[in-house]
């Protein structure tokens, strides 16, 4: 048996409030620990250019002030039972989430549905949460790796929203305003556009019933949340170059590739942990293992619902950088060029199924996981269809997928002495 | 409020050949993690073969006369599980996670790894270039410089001042001989805990062990003195100030050194004056310095219990011209705490934070086997399930005590990271 094998799983609940708001209940009775997550269907994929930025920054005044409570009061609150409750945006939903002992649960679930219900966006907290936004952004600029990834982003994304960090830029933060946070706040916080997944030690009948308490009164408009459009993404690769004085030169390079709709996604997920996840994996054994020219050295390929990307990254000896460029492609691009051998493919799926299970561990990981399935589309079920995908992908389709989107990749190089390089 | 006492739910067993083990049964989970903890970390280390303890953590993972290079990892990650390794002063760990019912064929692998690492000399050549890599990498983070200068600062004499990465001069005159030397000297039974956590009753899991662990290298005759060196208290402000390319926003950093392992009431009530002061926006000086008067960008605070002498940071993000400012009304915060009792609500509400989070973080077989190892090496497994009734027992006279003791205004020391331009 390997971790992929069905294994015991804590009983999973799913239902729909009156007022559209879905309902998951993951009963784990193991700790006394209850983790509770909102997710909202709208992110950073929803801002126009001008208001890039906008949901990062709803999301933090969230917990700034309601019709009821200050930011302090919000703190005390929370700080005072030693719970812990978050936000954020990321581009395809926005996340409020709790995690308490479970005699606390009550209370603060309460208090995160007056949150997301009755936000005050205080003119005070606003600009100060603006003018950390624009501080953090600063803070990007002193990491090589971010620096070189958000080009490679805008490169690759042109207009369309995925192309800026979540938290926007200089410009677009500048002109945010509390009214366009209430616009936004107002069109997408609805109950049937959220998802609600509480798991741990609670059993699904008060978990519905407080969830019933807190948030069944809340009602939707009766106007439709606004269908989104994306802009097209630029088709021509190109090469960017980033001089910096820095120890280290950052590769990063990315293949255009689609959306977790797609037939592909599987594929790609797969191939994906065959180039880039742990000390096994390919990237990691020719690169650093056998050529010693990278510390760091992987591959991922995020979920999206829209276009995604295939990326690769690594930091190398400034005179490494044009092998290290070169030894990335190909071991990428053979994919397209010469089919996983029977055992790799096997391996890969192993590993890959192993390495999925291990990230469900944890009561938020898990409720974290399923909600986020629901954001998609994908229902629940998905936990499970995509398993079985995965082990039914044959190394001709891998070949084909490999093929088909591992020819031309965007890329960037940060380094120094990047004239001779 | 409710106060339970947590008994350890582990076993610590000590093998005939003094090997100590470390093990829970957690009946729910398919998952095993075993790791494998050495008093072996950069304090051990002659002060001339400076980042040798880390670089033979990479090493170790390059086989053995049975293992060939990468194979551990291959059969691992295959498995549909993973491993890694971390060095720091006080250990050196290696640790897996995989499927129950695959520990009794994987465990023999990660211990003859550990025991036996053959350290061949074109591997030993080959993979010094990834920790040059490393090395490279972390100068280019302005945290990690930051912090290795802060260090220096507060352990002069000690090889806690001293950067467990090495630095490329030194590691370019180390042989493999002297690595191997270095290795069995310090990879015997009575400096080593195995803790394995999750799916695996006792009895069968101790005879794993046993078995696995038996055969231990032959310790050198000769190897060089080690000498930790000593820590001394010192009286006044130790303040050095650095120039940063590419630096955004200034940090500063202020330090104190904090009660050692065998004060561990003490240790804990650092913890809880680190929550009151910077933990949660309704900590004092988060409130005041980052919400009210806007001063910093963000402040967190940080208590390490180390073997020899643990250290308190409070870390401070925030444009140039306010360093000064910063430094002296954290400074008269402090006063004020040395003469005036904390408010019981306060102290609480600290309490509260670091016991659930205590609970939370002891949720999954990777984070019990963490805790379990890390106390194992510092003090004793055991001792860390103490930690929620050593938190709740602290009182206001304690913590104005150990503000007197160990928070002196007077004494302590502060690195300022400042832009070059």
């Amino acid at each position: 048996m390997t971790l992929s094998s069905p294994t015991k799983r804590p009983a999973l609940h799913r239902t729909v409030l009156g007022n559209g708001l879905t309902v998951l209940v993951i009963e784990n009775a193991v700790a006394d620990i209850v983790s509770a997550r909102l997710l909202i269907k709208a992110g950073t994929g929803r801002e126009a250019r001008s208001q890039a930025g906008l949901f990062s920054l709803l999301a933090s005044l969230l917990t700034k002030g309601t019709r009821h409570f200050s930011s302090m009061d919000i703190a005390e609150q929370v700080e005072s039972v030693g719970a812990s409750v978050g936000t954020d945006a990321s581009v395809d939903y926005s996340l409020v989430s709790l995690k308490t002992v479970t005699a606390d649960f009550e209370a603060i679930l309460a208090l995160v549905a007056e949150m997301v219900r009755y936000p005050s966006f205080p003119e005070a907290e606003f600009d100060l949460e603006r003018h950390l936004t624009l501080q953090s952004l600063r803070s990007m600029k002193e990491q090589p790796f971010t620096l070189a990834f958000n080009a490679l982003r805008a490169a690759m994304y042109g207009e369309h929203p995925y192309g800026l960090p979540g938290i926007g830029t200089e410009e677009s933060v500048a002109n945010l305003t509390r009214d366009d946070l209430e616009q936004a706040h107002q069109t997408f916080f609805r109950p049937d556009n959220c998802i609600m997944v509480v798991s741990g030690r609670i059993q699904p009948e008060p978990a519905i019933a407080l969830t019933e308490r807190y948030l069944g009164d809340w009602t939707a408009p009766d106007t439709a949340i606004p269908a989104t459009r994306y802009p097209p993404v630029p088709t021509t690769a190109t090469h960017v170059v980033i001089p910096q004085p820095t120890n280290q030169s950052i590769l990063v390079l990315g293949y255009p590739t689609p959306a977790v709709h797609d037939p592909a996604y599987a594929v790609l997920k797969l191939l994906s942990t065959y180039l880039g996840n742990g000390l096994s994996s390919r990237l990691f054994v020719e690169l650093r293992e056998k050529r010693g020219l990278a510390y760091d050295v992987s591959a991922f390929y995020p979920t999206r619902l829209s276009h995604s990307q295939f990326v690769a990254h690594m930091g190398t000896a400034p005179e490494n950088q044009a092998i290290a460029l070169q030894g990335l492609r190909n071991e990428i691009e053979r994919l397209g060029q010469e089919p996983l051998t029977k055992d790799e493919l096997e391996a890969t799926k192993n590993k890959l199924l192993g390495q999925y299970a291990l990230g469900k561990q944890t009561n938020a990981q898990l409720g974290q996981l399923l909600g986020w399935y629901e954001v998609l589309g994908l229902g629940v079920e998905f936990d499970q269809v995509f398993q079985d995908t995965i082990r039914s992908i044959t190394a001709d389709q891998a070949l084909a997928v490999g093929k088909r989107y591992f020819r031309d990749p965007f890329t960037v190089v940060l380094g120094p002495d990047l004239a001779n390089g | 409020m409710t106060t339970t006492t947590l008994t350890f739910p582990g076993t610590v067993h000590q093998l005939e050949n003094g090997l100590t083990v470390v093990h829970q049964h957690m009946p729910a989970t398919p998952v095993v993690v075993a790791d494998v903890w050495v008093d072996a970390g950069a304090a051990q280390e002659p002060l001339e073969w400076l980042g040798m303890a880390h670089f033979l953590e990479h090493m170790v993972f390059k086989g053995t006369e049975r293992l060939l290079p990468g194979m551990f990892d291959h059969t691992i990650e295959t498995q549909g599980g993973f491993s890694n390794a971390a060095t720091s002063h006080d250990y050196a760990h290696f640790y897996m996670a995989v499927a129950a019912d695959a520990l009794p064929t994987t465990l023999p692998h990660l211990a003859d790894l550990v025991l036996h690492a053959a350290i061949p000399a074109d591997e030993f050549v080959r993979e010094r270039q990834v920790v040059l890599e490393e090395i490279r990498q972390a100068h280019d983070d302005p945290d990690w410089v930051g912090f290795q200068a802060l260090s220096e600062q507060v352990f002069p004499d000690h090889a806690y001042g001293r950067p467990v990465l090495g630095t490329a001069e030194i590691l370019a005159q180390r042989s493999p001989e002297e690595m191997r030397s270095f290795h069995q000297r310090h990879y015997q039974p009575d400096n080593m805990t195995v803790v394995i956590a999750g799916g695996t009753p006792l009895e069968p899991t101790l005879d794993m062990v046993r078995h696995a662990f038996r055969a231990f290298p032959t310790p050198p005759t000769t190897t060089p003195a080690v000498v930790p060196g000593k820590v001394d208290s010192w009286w006044g402000v130790r303040r050095q100030v650095l120039r940063i390319p590419r630096l955004e926003h200034a940090r500063l950093t202020m330090a104190w050194l904090g009660p050692g392992i065998d004060d561990l009431d003490a240790a804990c009530g650092m913890d809880i004056l680190s929550a009151l002061l910077a933990e949660g926006r309704s900590a004092r000086l988060v409130r005041e310095l980052r919400e009210e008067r806007q001063w910093v960008l963000d402040i967190s605070s940080s208590f390490s219990l180390q073997r020899d002498c643990s250290l308190f940071t409070l870390q401070a993000w925030l444009a140039p011209d306010a360093v000064d400012a910063v430094e002296a009304l954290i400074c008269e915060r402090l006063s004020t705490l040395a003469v005036q009792t904390v408010p019981t609500a306060e102290l609480e509400r600290a309490k509260r934070l670091l016991t659930n989070d205590f609970a939370f973080s002891t949720e999954t077989p990777g984070q019990l086997a963490g805790l379990y190892g890390y106390y194992s090496v510092v003090a004793n497994a055991a001792d860390s399930y103490s930690y929620p009734d050593r938190i709740r027992a602290h009182t206001p006279a304690s913590i104005t005590s150990l503000v007197q003791t160990y928070l002196s205004t007077n004494a302590y020391a502060s690195t300022v990271l400042l832009p070059t331009t």
